[in-house]
């Protein structure tokens, strides 16, 4: 929307703007664009592709691996009815929906009151979170492991769904202090004048402002969960509770054999649909946030 | 510091702030309780635990005693190598891919603001990388990158780009390091992506209508609104993709396991060999945190330019 | 144990609970004995571990190449379970997760009951896990001898820390149509004559290959049995003095790279999958690996199985060498249930159900001990005998050095592989002297650590 506003307010005799229309257009936009759904999509094809062959023709090289002869189903039939994919997408599905709540939650108030309050050691503690990513999760898994223990939470989900935020919440207040801090603050200060109290001011002004970046963080907050690999491999242990990315290593890969098809179908079915969903969800932020509540 | 610089100039405005300070205290507090909580429990015991580890000499199951700096100097001191190695490969792997990360993902937000037919598929498209459990990703990289079956090396050969059998991309060190980048770079530009488009939509429109207003080009209006504008934004996600980045162990460790011959051996991968496999968990520790003093100063230094606009 | 009580050795559940109920009733055992070795079915007094009814029992292990292999372990297990009112959950994870899922728990002092140990982790953990000293020699009281390897691992400072559980053993599957076009034969006997074959076999178009790259398994299995073929070793016996810097190591890799030359494919980036995939999709004519590749032909593929055959290690000058993967099962000390948890051990290494399991295996396992010798499934198909074959020159990494903690660190970071990929590169011309010198400061730095 924005850009055919722009051509349009464009005044005749700036010049280019035929060129601007096709030819340059297309060099713009269109060419870019398609070079990078290219080199973005290439993979995830031959993932597909890969998902419909037949063991045997999956090493077959002699003719163009690009296409496949003889599509089966047989990957994705065996994925539903041999192993527990369904149950994995549930529980991924639900521990990234809980963590990235309890993330957004946490992070929303913590980016608030770290960008907009004025209070002794606030510097210390923004420095503070974010220090805690500098200590590398291959190692600092085995210490947590103790406090998951003390817990009782092996094999639980909500060793998950508590974990998960540890990486999540200073990313996330990081970010959101920033669209916070982007936020003019006279428009918060009106509302205080006019008799809001602090947290209405918050809740009805800065908050609505920061949408984008709260719908930004919520995106990578989930998407960070949905494909965690090394605390869902270390605090769950039965089948049922395992989420996608531990389910299908584990079960797909037997000793040095690797069964291809089914985890590439696995990896389709485990990444499509959540880049559907996610399509809306970036489109009602984008255009959501275009019809100018900033303006305002 | 903005309230200092407003103190001089502006008394009342001193006077008013020193009374919203007062209040802001207690509200301020109660708002960080619910991270403070989360972090605390699940991260800071295990955060001072780890650092504790690295100036012992514990072992897998054994805690051990305190020895100081012995675990650092052991690696300083590694004649063969290999850690001055896993240092150098990391900053190219953080430098190079987060060069590549950053402009690729600004142009992607430019071009995904941009109205254009089937745009809602075409964002969920370039977002797929991003998505995909990872350990599949990589999987399926390596499988593209099998010299046996590297069906990149066959559409090379077969379009005559590259002689047969075209580049061997995990077996020769220049190649697999940029094999991991590659990948790393597909991964990780949606993410920047995603960021930069969602600053983009806090820019205030009227900001670019003034500035066609007042006859500014494209490249005019990017350079002066769209980048200073996504400052705060940029900073965070280049600051938290820098430290992932150098963190990252699960790709390259899928990827080439720091073969051939230990050519692409990074900080994260060599610290998981000592500690979890070698049972020197200490050193392991020791090994990830080298680069704790000077991250650190990197993020202060992020976290001063972070808050100088106010 | 000698050939004929062997039958007898069957040594079944009933019999187990009836011997146990017995209060008086426990074996003696001396332990005398059994450091003098093997020769001592007669006179046991171990304590025979009791189930406890209601107890659960967790027992982790990697996934195998062979599923149904697998299915019948759990299968076994919750037989067992269901029998004495024990709750069983066989819990299984990729060799890669194996490690850091172990680690986790050791650090934790709590998680499986049951852990599967690969090579020397009963050394990296021996205080987690407990003395089965006497479950081990009840064992060997049946089924005889343990594989020297299993028991080189299992046993620390003279305490059995893990019971004997499996060998995957690693021999040579190659294409024989190829080989015969290429005028070789038979599969090469020793080192020298497998790079003349390997030069003929270029000629086909599909070279006899191998990693020397960070392969898990099949980088481990090739480089060291070479290095120990030509005298070579990383460490002397007493497991401290650094040794790789010796006329025998150059003399291996000098073979190496000679071998490189004349038309072996070495792929430093190949990981222990890529050679089955080459070999499946008719790239190479041999390669060294578990049955997997083999077997997958067999009952999968059927592409190529009748022009597939399998040989053990060729020799070198010193002698005939190979490596195997090593698996035994170690009681966690933090298991509520340690009796319960020693008492399967022992229902499923039980002759009659053990076999029943390594044939379902169909060859990719061997049982470690002399029990297991001549199991019916290599008879069953001549092809496989290699696989059985390559048992006993089986050693460890880092032999003679006994097993120890650097011996792993030495092994997982891949130190003799590395070297020989390092001379091996561009076409196997790489700088010996630099490669071994690189080698020997590494394995310092491993073995003169405090």
């Amino acid at each position: 929307m924005a850009a055919v506003a722009r051509v349009k307010v464009r005044r005749p005799g700036t010049g280019r703007v035929i060129g601007d229309r096709f030819v340059g257009r297309a060099l713009r936009i269109y060419l870019p664009l398609l070079v990078m759904l290219v080199v973005t999509l290439f993979p995830f094809y031959w993932m597909a592709i890969t998902s419909f062959k037949s063991a045997s023709e999956l090493f077959d090289f002699s003719v163009s691996p690009l296409w496949v002869r003889e599509p089966t189903l047989d990957w994705y039939r065996h994925l539903f009815t041999q192993t527990n994919f369904p149950r994995w997408a549930f529980n991924t599905a639900i521990v990234a929906i809980a963590s990235t709540l309890i993330s957004l939650f946490c992070s929303i108030l913590a980016g608030y009151s770290l960008a907009r309050l004025r209070y002794r050691g606030a510097d210390t503690i923004g420095w503070g979170i974010f220090v805690t990513y500098l200590v590398p999760p291959t190692l600092l898994f085995l210490p947590l492991t103790f406090v998951i223990r003390e817990l009782h939470l092996f094999n639980n989900l909500w060793a998950l769904i508590l974990t998960y935020p540890t990486f999540l919440i200073p990313f996330c207040t990081w970010m959101l202090m920033g669209f916070f801090k982007g936020i003019p603050r006279e428009l918060e200060e009106a509302a205080l004048v006019d008799g809001a109290t602090r947290i209405q001011a918050m809740v009805r002004i800065a908050i609505p402002l920061a949408l984008p970046g709260i719908l930004a963080a919520a995106l990578f907050a989930f998407t960070l969960s949905w494909n965690e690999f090394l605390y869902a491999l270390i605090f769950m242990n039965d089948s049922l509770v395992k989420t996608i990315p531990v389910g299908v290593t584990q079960e797909l890969i037997h000793g040095d054999e690797f069964f291809w098809g089914e985890l590439m179908a696995a990896a389709l079915l485990g990444s499509v649909p959540v880049a559907v969903l996610y399509s809306f969800f970036v489109d009602y932020f984008v255009a959501g946030m275009t019809a100018g509540a900033v303006k305002g | 510091m903005g309230t200092a610089v407003r103190a001089k100039t502006a008394p009342a405005w001193h006077r008013r702030r020193v009374r919203i300070y007062d209040r802001e205290a207690p509200l301020g507090y109660l708002l960080l309780a619910p991270t403070l909580v989360v972090l605390g429990i699940f991260l800071l015991y295990p955060f001072l635990f780890g650092i504790w580890l690295s100036v012992t000499d514990s072992e897998l199951g054994n805690l051990g005693s305190f020895i100081g700096l012995d675990n650092f100097r052991f690696e300083w001191r590694n004649t063969d190598g290999v850690f001055y190695t896993a240092v150098v490969n990391t900053f190219l792997y953080t430098g190079i891919t987060t060069v590549f990360k950053l402009s690729l993902g600004l142009i992607m937000a430019l071009l995904l603001n941009q109205a254009f037919p089937f745009r809602r598929f075409v964002r969920a498209a370039l977002l797929l990388p991003y998505i995909i459990p990872t350990v599949l990703s990589y999987e399926a990289w390596r499988w593209m990158f099998d010299p046996t079956f590297s069906v990149i090396n066959w559409l090379l050969v077969n379009t005559h780009l590259a002689p047969y059998p075209g580049p061997n991309w995990l077996g020769v060190p220049f190649n697999a390091m940029a094999a991991l980048m590659i990948v790393n770079v597909w991964r990780g530009t949606p993410f920047y992506a995603i960021a930069f488009l969602a600053g983009m939509q806090v820019i205030p429109v009227d900001l670019y209508e003034a500035a066609r207003v007042d006859g500014a080009t494209r490249w005019q209006q990017f350079t002066n609104i769209t980048v200073p504008m996504l400052r705060p934004v940029l900073l965070v996600v280049l600051l938290l993709s820098t430290i992932l980045t150098f963190a990252d162990f699960q790709g390259p460790f899928v990827l080439t396991n720091g073969a051939p011959y230990n050519s692409t051996q990074l900080l994260s991968i060599w610290a998981y060999q000592w500690g979890i496999p070698g049972g020197a968990i200490s050193l392991g520790a020791a090994i990830s945190l080298v680069l704790f003093p000077l991250l650190t100063l990197v993020v202060a230094g992020v976290l001063f330019l972070l808050r100088r606009p106010e | 144990m000698t050939q004929g009580n062997r039958a007898k050795s069957g040594w079944s559940r009933r019999e187990f609970l009836k011997t146990a109920g017995v209060a008086a009733a426990t074996i003696a055992f001396p332990e005398i004995i059994i450091s003098c070795g093997p020769q001592s079915s007669s006179t046991p007094t171990a304590t025979i571990p009791k189930p406890r009814k209601g107890a659960s029992i967790r027992l982790l292990q990697w996934t195998s190449f062979v599923k149904p292999a697998d299915d019948e372990f759990v299968r076994q297990a919750q037989e067992w379970g269901a029998a004495n009112g024990v709750t069983v959950a066989v819990e299984k994870v990729t060799g890669d997760q194996l490690q850091p899922k172990t680690a986790a728990a050791v650090e934790a002092g709590s998680g499986p009951d049951i852990i599967q140990m690969e090579y020397a982790w009963p050394q990296l953990y021996t205080d987690s896990c407990l003395d089965v000293s006497n479950e081990v020699n009840i064992l060997i009281g049946k089924l005889g001898k343990p594989d020297p390897v299993n028991e080189a691992f299992c046993k620390v400072n003279g305490v059995w820390r893990a019971i004997p559980y499996t060998i995957v053993p690693n021999a040579w599957t190659y294409r024989t149509d190829y080989f015969q076009q290429a005028g070789v034969t038979s599969f090469p006997k020793t080192w020298d004559e497998l790079t003349t074959a390997a030069g003929k076999l270029k000629a086909t178009g599909k070279p006899i290959s191998q990693t020397d790259g960070h392969a898990y398994g099949d980088s481990l299995t090739m480089w060291n049995p070479v290095l120990w073929g030509f005298g070579g070793k990383e460490v002397n016996a007493d497991g401290k003095t650094v040794a790789i810097n010796s006329k025998e190591t150059r003399d291996a890799i000098r073979w190496a790279q000679g071998a490189v030359k004349a038309g072996l494919v070495v792929h430093p980036e190949w990981l222990d999958p890529d050679n089955n995939q080459a070999y499946h999709a008719d790239r190479i004519s041999g390669t060294l690996n578990g049955a997997s590749i083999y077997i997958r032909e067999k009952i999968e593929f059927h592409h190529y199985t009748d022009v597939t055959n399998n040989a053990p290690m060729p020799s070198g000058p010193k002698g005939t060498f190979a490596m195997n993967l090593i698996f035994n099962h170690a009681v966690m000390k933090w298991s509520p249930d340690a009796e319960t948890a020693k008492a399967m051990l022992l229902a499923l290494m039980e002759k009659d159900s053990y076999l029943k399991w390594t044939t379902v295996a169909s060859g990719y396992n061997v049982g470690p001990f002399d029990a297991f010798h001549n199991d019916p499934i290599f008879a069953a198909d001549p092809k496989l005998k290699a696989f059985e074959d390559v048992v006993a020159p089986g050693k460890w990494p880092g032999w003679p050095a006994s097993p120890s903690k650097k011996t792993a660190q030495s092994q997982t970071q891949y130190i003799v592989a590395d070297m020989f990929a390092k001379a091996l590169a561009n076409g196997g011309t790489g700088d010996i002297e630099a490669a071994v010198g690189a080698a020997e400061t590494s394995l310092k730095a491993i073995f003169e650590r405090p």
